[in-house]
């Protein structure tokens, strides 16, 4: 694997993290981790490597996806996190509204850049 | 297992299963679903297929019309020649209770002639594909809908656990409706309280559940009528829905479906659970353990009213229904909390009813208890809203005045005294001592009620049927 997809990856991780903690703040832990349980059981049949995601309540760890990434160099980082997170922003949407949904986005979209944050469709 | 299940089965990891068990077994397999459009390519590269259905897929119009055709009339499995000359098996996928889909399973070479020993060796190749196929698609599915029942059993375990270790109404309402949108992906989640006879919206998530939040429903509405009538879970229309107050706007998916559960406990009808979701979403498990979910907020409601009532009574004093000593301190240290923080005035009145003892030996406790009453009526029609009035023990009764100074505090006393002095009380005449103290910012509970103890004290002195201020 090279360092490119590993900072891909923990770019990620850290976006991840940082949806984690935004979320939190409306949802409590335990609905934010049924949540995220949620999304990856749903995209685990198309991406089994999102299994691999590790998360608690001292939140999120993508490690095993990049330890993955040797055994498994094709698979697609972009469009599974991207999924991953599209899905969980539809969710979110339901649960905290559209307006402070896209508070979230805006807050995360100057941190990170372009991300699939369109609450109101997949 | 719902019908569209095998839309979950990940395309790409079952397309490599199926093309590598087609190589090995030298025929051709390609598999539909259950509304006969097409899910996997086939497997192997068959010239006349290739030929009218370009790319894998059946797109050919005589193909399509053909499977959808035998499809249509087969009930476990047959043989059947395309419309083009090609032999092929058909099979029906899942279990005798729930089809999932259809499996065709072709030879890859178009022989003009078959003799029997070969097409009886092609039918048993056949069988053990499909066998294979349809365990393995079962399996998958298990595997998927177990991590549902996972999902459904972490939820419910932490709603449980909220409801054992203490009484947290909007926790678990918020956990319960949480769970439905998140597992459900329901459009609609919300659960309503029975406060006086009309259910109250107090929690409600999904995309319109801001418009629901504070809705009453009254009891007496038909509605509520037909779905409290029983304790089974009623289906609605959307015209139904609309029918409640507040809804006549509401827009909804008419596809959706929408369920009510009443919420039964032993003291009775505690609420509702509202949910609506689309049909997909929710098989008859997840149905069954929805009514959990139901049971979990109705013990939740009944466990909060409870409380409530119990709260209610520890600070109450039963005789007068004012608040008792312990509620009147609780009060009286926030009030003086509030003064010093905003530095507004605040003031305390004591008041003892005069020679009570002799009252109620002479006259009996049952008239003791009338004055009592009384004058808590007395002392409630001279105060406003925002003052406070409580018993504090025997015939002892503490006024609070925030934001009172010295003459609002003089005036209440004095128009306290004079209402108990002319009220007609049974038997004799009857009249109270009191004692003022305007607060501190040093003040602690104690030594503000002190102060006004000593102020009564000091009326007491003067000969009762008085009033004295504590000096400042």
């Amino acid at each position: 694997m090279n360092g490119l997809v590993e900072k891909k990856i923990k770019r990620y991780e850290n976006l991840l993290g940082e949806i984690w903690t935004a979320s939190e703040k409306y949802l409590g832990t335990f609905s934010v981790k049924l949540l995220v349980e949620r999304v990856v059981w749903d995209l685990s049949q198309e991406y089994r490597e999102i299994e691999l995601l590790h998360f608690d309540e001292s939140g999120i760890s993508c490690a095993e996806i990049a330890a993955s990434m040797k055994k498994n160099p094709e698979l697609s980082v972009d469009d599974m996190f991207m999924k991953f997170i599209a899905r969980y922003v539809e969710i979110l949407a339901r649960l905290i509204g559209h307006e402070k949904t896209e508070k979230i986005a805006k807050k995360l979209n100057k941190e990170f850049g372009n991300i699939p944050f369109n609450s109101k469709e997949e | 297992m719902p019908a569209s299940l095998l839309l979950s089965v990940s395309l790409k990891y079952w397309q490599d299963f199926q093309d590598t068990l087609a190589k090995v077994m030298d025929a051709n397999i390609y598999i539909f679903d259950i509304n006969g459009g097409s899910f996997s390519r086939f497997s192997r590269e068959v010239e006349l297929c290739r030929k009218v259905n370009e790319g894998g897929k059946i797109c050919n119009e005589k193909c399509i019309r053909f499977y959808k055709d035998i499809f249509g009339s087969l009930e476990d499995k047959g043989t059947f020649t395309c419309p083009y000359g090609m032999r092929l098996y058909a099979y029906r996928l899942g279990t005798y209770a729930q089809n999932i889909g259809f499996l065709i399973i072709a030879p890859t070479r178009i022989s003009p002639r078959v003799d029997s020993e070969e097409e009886n060796t092609f039918v048993t190749k056949a069988h053990s594909i499909y066998q294979t196929i349809n365990e393995v698609l079962k399996a998958i599915l298990e595997k998927s809908l177990l991590g549902l029942r996972r999902l459904e059993l972490g939820s419910i375990y932490e709603i449980s656990r909220l409801l054992t270790s203490t009484v947290e109404l909007d926790k678990v309402m918020d956990l319960i409706t949480n769970s439905l949108i998140i597992i459900y992906k329901a459009e609609l989640a919300f659960v309503g309280l029975h406060e006086g006879g009309k259910i109250r919206i107090a929690q409600a998530k999904g995309d319109y559940g801001h418009l629901l939040i504070g809705k009453q429903w009254p009891m007496a509405q038909p509605l509520m009528e037909k779905f409290f009538s029983k304790v089974e879970p009623s289906f609605l229309s959307i015209d139904e829905l609309r029918t409640l107050p507040g809804l006549a706007d509401l827009k909804v998916d008419s596809a959706n479906k929408i369920m009510f559960y009443p919420l039964w406990s032993s003291v009775g009808a505690v609420g509702l659970l509202g949910i609506v979701f689309s049909p997909e979403s929710i098989d008859d498990s997840a149905a069954r353990n929805l009514q959990i979910y139901a049971n979990f907020a109705a013990i939740a409601l009944a466990n909060a009213k409870l409380v409530s009532r119990l709260e209610r009574e520890a600070e109450t004093d039963f005789l007068t229904g004012f608040f008792n000593k312990r509620a009147l301190r609780n009060i009286l240290a926030n009030e003086l909390e509030r003064k010093i923080r905003y530095g507004t005035p605040l003031a305390v009145i004591f008041l003892d009813i005069d020679n009570f003892k002799c009252y109620n030996d002479t006259f009996g406790h049952v008239a003791g208890d009338v004055v009592l009453q009384k004058t808590a009526e007395i002392i409630k029609n001279s105060i406003r809203t925002v003052d406070i009035a409580g018993r504090y023990g025997g015939e002892e009764f503490v006024i609070i005045l925030p934001g009172t100074k010295e003459e609002g505090a003089v005036a209440v006393a004095e128009r306290i005294r004079k209402s108990i002095e002319t009220y007609p009380f049974p038997h004799c005449k009857v009249t109270a001592s009191l004692g003022i103290a305007l607060a501190k910012n040093s003040d602690s509970v104690d030594s503000l009620l002190k102060r006004a103890d000593q102020s009564l004290y000091q009326a007491k002195k003067q000969g009762k049927n008085h009033f004295c201020l504590a000096p400042s």
